[in-house]
């Protein structure tokens, strides 16, 4: 091998060395790149099962952020006792501008004006340079406007998914349902008092009212705002049976759904929250007072032959007749004088036990947060107490009026007044204030009323319609005023058996040609009355009955007094007297008041049969009537309850 | 004794017959079923419509996959001999985008022929490939551990990567970097000097930041912390992942992905489709399309194995690792492992450059496989 040949032989040797190496450090590279692919498929692996299979909530989970960010849990519907919807939710979307995407402000809100013609153009733009990451431009759009923003394309708009609160009856039952502010909280009526309830989304609220009923009530009152040119109105339908309110109307209305801002006079329940004067309807719990109490009885007799004259004072009659009148003719006339007369008979101490019982000197409890509070005298005298009889002075919530009235009419039970439907069969507590004996006659006292007195207008034929006309004249800066009235009519149907109340009240009527320039509640407010209950009873499953009066009407029996005989037996009481005549020493009262009433009658029965109580006696009283006023008036000097059940 | 070794260096052709069964079919048919994925996928992706995605696809795979076997029954010694030439033509191109192309998409990284417009930076992708190759085949492995001869291979590197950046294009520089690191790996540069390449990237990557555009800065802020801008650049990720899990175990079926179908993935058919897979054909769907790249990784390895010239497996190892990194990108993307980078799912997402750049790859691949045994003296010149 020649010299040549072993170096290249070496050199051959040497280049195979080195392809060699080459090839496996080649390789191993390989191999090595290989494994870091082998571990990038892997991971890729792992990461697919991962979220195909393991993890698609999780990843989910940021999607539900965003939902529950953008849209609140649905607030609950309000429905009516038929179920209708009387407040539901609308979706809607509200545009917010994130000021840091936006480019050109100025140019944005132009464009956006052209969307939004209401908006002021440097308002928008002051929003859209602000700081922070969030500014409202514009709550609850529409889907039309919604898709004119978009489609002006302006970076930094976006929209939020909101719900919108819309009662699908408009301004029908507006004041009972009440509002919600933009972000869905109640701030009045129903959705305030109920608004925790309802936020939560979870149980739909069923209102006691009848949508069809507070429509014929609506459109009554107000085809009777209009006939008789009255501010306002309030009326009532309510079974009197278990406290639910079938129709509530308060006018001026609002429209819930489009009023921007609702007027403070709008906006005011005049059912629940207006403290009136009622005037005459009054009188019927003061009768139904002196009925149970036993100070006066169907057959009594008043003298209203004169105005009472009382310091500064002067009651007058606006039906006068000049005469002694019997109880029912009290009534039946609307005799203020009687009234008085009657009221003073019983004393301020059964007065105010009275009417504290039928809730007209406490708040009424109702589910709705506008509640007004009674306005009572501050101090209880005797004038005070005659003009409470027919209902001055004394300042209630046509609720608390209408609370009363259903209270003497159904049988002497009140149950508090409700606005929530309730259960069939659901027990119904309710309160004895007066005995079913007196609720009769005062059952009997209404129907009279409507048959014959003040408020023949209200009569429907078929229903037997009982009630009571109220006009109150209106106080401002403590005068009354003649030509401003509060004009009402509380009706009960049918009086027999009563099932509903309907109350109406126009807030001062102007007289027409048609009630020869009456405003009065038995010449405005009666006839809203009546065609409510004929169109209403049907629907509340009552038919018109074709047989004659089914409650019997009161007697009335006018005695022929002797003139010089007329004593003012109000005047001749003292108490003081009695109580010395007596022998009555609050120490020697012992007991409840029941036995107290039992043992102060007794003992002044027993000095009337001795003769020295004679000089009180007066042909305008009973023997009975008579003990019964002087006991209580004895009892009420003594300062204890005169009055017991 | 000379003239023998010389015969032996210099090989006579081989001949057509032998050539075309030596290409590796089992791959040729992967190649196709993973495409035929696609076409179902775009079919399905334009609501049960060939236009305007799905036909196109198939009229450029079908060109592409001619293209590919008569690629790879073409002497990879061409390659060799041209390899440069090919790097420059695609810089000059990539040039010319800088300074005639047009805007696609935000990004300016198209040439327009009138009929065809094509990106030159995927050309690059194998161009790179080529020109890496050739240059260690004419490096003796001895002189690998010498720095300076790492200098040329890393200028090759880095000239197309600045230019592809400033298209501004982060996804195909991230690849042809990374690419071209790893074809250094392959080729045996020593350990150490990578490990000197990383320490001059991480002190360089501060100055880096600097010069990416907000859009880019903000893709990477946004993978680190995606929640922080849901309806922002973070919506593809969410939304992708959404739809990853919607699909579950089997998938909602064929054509019933909601995410995709009610376009809640903007432009899914390109880079987000692994999403309109994986949610109509669930986890299965996506493992398998996975098993289909992982098959087709294995067979490039082998080939590159069984190679016994530098330069053919370099080539082998360039165009796989190539390969590898798209669809490893892709689908890591997508997932939210890596930031949103746009690089296509290779033979599936709707785009004519990348497949036609990947099925050249492959070309090669498999030509290399039917040369495997040409030998190829280390100067070249043969």
């Amino acid at each position: 091998m020649s010299q040549f040949e072993k170096h290249f032989n070496s050199g051959v040797q040497r280049l195979e060395d080195l392809r060699k190496k080459s090839l496996d450090v080649g390789r191993n590279r390989l191999l090595v790149a290989s494994a870091v692919f082998f571990m990038g498929f892997l991971a890729v692996g792992i990461r697919l099962v991962d979220l195909t299979i393991f993890s698609g909530e999780r990843d989910l989970r940021f999607i539900n952020e965003l939902e529950s960010d953008s849209g609140q849990v649905a607030r609950a519907n309000i429905l009516d006792r038929n179920g209708i919807v009387l407040a539901t939710n609308l979706p809607t979307a509200s545009l917010y501008v994130d000021p840091a995407m936006v480019m050109d402000a100025k140019d944005a809100a132009e464009k956006l004006v052209t969307v939004f013609p209401n908006m002021d153009e440097t308002v928008i733009e002051r929003k859209m340079t602000g700081k922070g990451r969030f500014v409202w431009l514009k709550r609850n759009l529409s889907p039309d406007q919604q898709y004119r923003v978009n489609r002006l394309g302006i970076p930094g708009l976006r929209f939020q998914r909101e719900e919108k609160r819309v009662q699908p009856h408009g301004r029908l039952a507006a004041h009972v349902i009440g509002l919600t502010d933009i972000d869905g909280y109640g701030i009045s009526g129903i959705e305030r008092y109920y608004d925790r309830n309802l936020k939560s989304g979870q149980s739909t609220i069923r209102l006691s009212l009848d949508i069809r009923i507070q429509d014929i009530l609506h459109k009554e009152l107000t085809s009777g705002i209009s006939a008789f040119r009255a501010i306002g109105a309030a009326g009532l339908v309510m079974d009197v049976r278990n406290g639910e309110v079938i129709a509530m109307v308060s006018l001026p209305d609002f429209d819930p759904n489009n009023d921007r801002k609702v007027h403070t006079n709008a906006a005011f329940n005049r059912v629940a929250k207006g403290v009136y004067e009622m005037g005459s309807t009054f009188k019927l719990f003061t009768v139904a007072m002196a009925l149970d109490s036993g100070v006066t009885t169907m057959k009594s007799n008043y003298d209203a032959s004169s105005p009472i004259k009382i310091s500064r004072f002067t009651i007058n009659d606006f039906h006068a007749q000049n005469r002694w009148l019997s109880l029912p003719e009290i009534i039946l006339y609307s005799s203020n004088i009687g009234a008085a007369k009657i009221a003073l008979d019983a004393g301020g101490a059964v007065q105010r036990e009275y009417l504290s019982r039928f809730g007209l000197l406490n708040p009424t409890s109702i589910e709705l947060p506008e509640i007004g509070r009674p306005l009572k005298p501050s101090s209880w005298r005797d004038i005070n107490i005659m003009t409470i009889a027919y209902g001055h002075g004394l300042a209630v919530t046509p609720m608390q009026l209408a609370g009363g009235i259903s209270g003497l009419v159904n049988n002497g039970i009140k149950v508090t007044p409700t606005l929530i439907k309730k259960a069939p069969g659901a027990q119904i507590k309710g309160e004895r204030v007066v005995t079913s004996e007196t609720s009769q006659k005062i059952r009997q006292l209404m129907r009279l009323v409507v048959a014959k007195g003040t408020g023949r207008k209200a009569e429907a034929p078929g229903y037997f319609v009982g009630g009571k006309t109220g006009t109150a004249q209106k106080q401002f800066g403590g005068k009354y005023v003649k030509k401003a009235n509060l004009s009402s009519f509380v009706g009960v149907f049918p009086i027999h058996e009563p099932r509903y109340l309907v109350l109406v009240i126009l807030d001062e009527p102007q007289g027409n040609k048609a009630t020869y320039g009456y405003s009065t509640g038995g010449w405005v407010s009666a006839p809203i009355v009546k065609r409510v209950v004929q169109v209403a009873a049907p629907i509340l499953g009552l038919a018109p009955s074709i047989s004659g009066d089914v409650i019997t009407l009161p007697t009335i029996e006018i005695q022929k007094v002797d003139k010089n005989k007329r004593k003012e037996v109000i005047q001749k009481i003292s108490a003081r007297s009695v109580m010395k005549k007596g022998d009555i020493k609050s120490r020697n009262l012992k007991g409840n008041s029941e036995n107290r009433v039992e043992e102060v009658t007794e003992n002044t029965r027993k000095l009337y049969k001795k003769g020295s109580l004679k000089a009180l006696s007066s042909s305008a009283y009973s023997e009975d009537t008579l003990i019964n006023i002087i006991a209580r008036r004895s009892l009420e000097a003594m300062g204890r309850s005169a009055i017991t059940y | 004794m000379i003239q023998s070794s010389d015969n032996a260096l210099n090989q006579p052709d081989l001949n057509f017959r032998t050539k075309f069964f030596g290409i590796n079919w089992a791959f040729v048919f992967i190649v196709c079923a993973i495409a035929s994925i696609g076409f179902a996928l775009l079919f399905s992706a334009s609501n049960g419509d060939l236009e305007p995605w799905a036909r196109p696809q198939m009229v450029r795979f079908s060109v592409g996959l001619i293209g590919m076997l008569t690629i790879a029954m073409v002497d990879i010694r061409l390659w060799l001999r041209n390899a440069y030439l090919i790097y420059f033509i695609t810089l000059v191109l990539l040039l010319a985008v800088e300074f005639a192309g047009f805007v696609g998409m935000g990004a300016q990284r198209w040439i327009d022929l009138g009929y065809i417009s094509f990106q030159p930076s995927e050309i690059m992708k194998i161009a790179l490939v080529i020109a890496l190759a050739r240059y260690f085949h004419a490096t003796s492995i001895d002189d690998l551990g010498k720095l300076h001869l790492t200098f040329v291979p890393l200028l090759i590197i880095a000239i197309p990567s600045i230019l592809i950046l400033r298209q501004p294009d982060l996804g195909t520089t991230l690849m042809i970097g990374v690419a071209g690191v790893l074809i250094l790996f392959l080729a045996g540069v020593r350990i150490w000097i990578f490990n000197l390449i990383g320490v001059c990237v991480l002190l360089a990557a501060p100055v880096g930041w600097q010069f990416l555009h907000e859009y880019q800065k903000t893709r990477i802020l946004t993978f680190l912390k995606p929640e922080t801008d849901p309806l922002g650049a973070g919506y593809h990720i969410i939304q992708s992942k959404i739809a990853l899990g919607s699909g579950g175990f089997s998938g909602k079926g064929f054509m019933q992905g909601p995410q995709s179908h009610l376009h809640f993935l903007p432009e899914m058919q390109t880079d987000f489709i692994f999403t309109l897979l994986a949610e109509e054909f669930g986890f299965i769907g996506g493992i398998g399309l996975i098993a289909l790249y992982c098959l087709l990784l294995v067979i490039g390895v082998i080939i590159s194995l069984r190679a016994r010239s530098q330069f053919a497996r370099l080539l082998a190892g360039g165009v796989t690792i190539t390969f590898f990194l798209y669809v490893f990108i892709n689908i890591a993307m997508v997932m939210g492992l890596v930031p949103v980078v746009g690089v296509p799912l290779p033979l599936i997402s709707y785009g004519g450059t990348a497949m036609m750049t990947l099925l050249f790859g492959f070309g090669l691949l498999l030509g290399v496989n039917v040369h495997r045994d040409v030998v190829i003296p280390r100067l070249g010149d043969t």
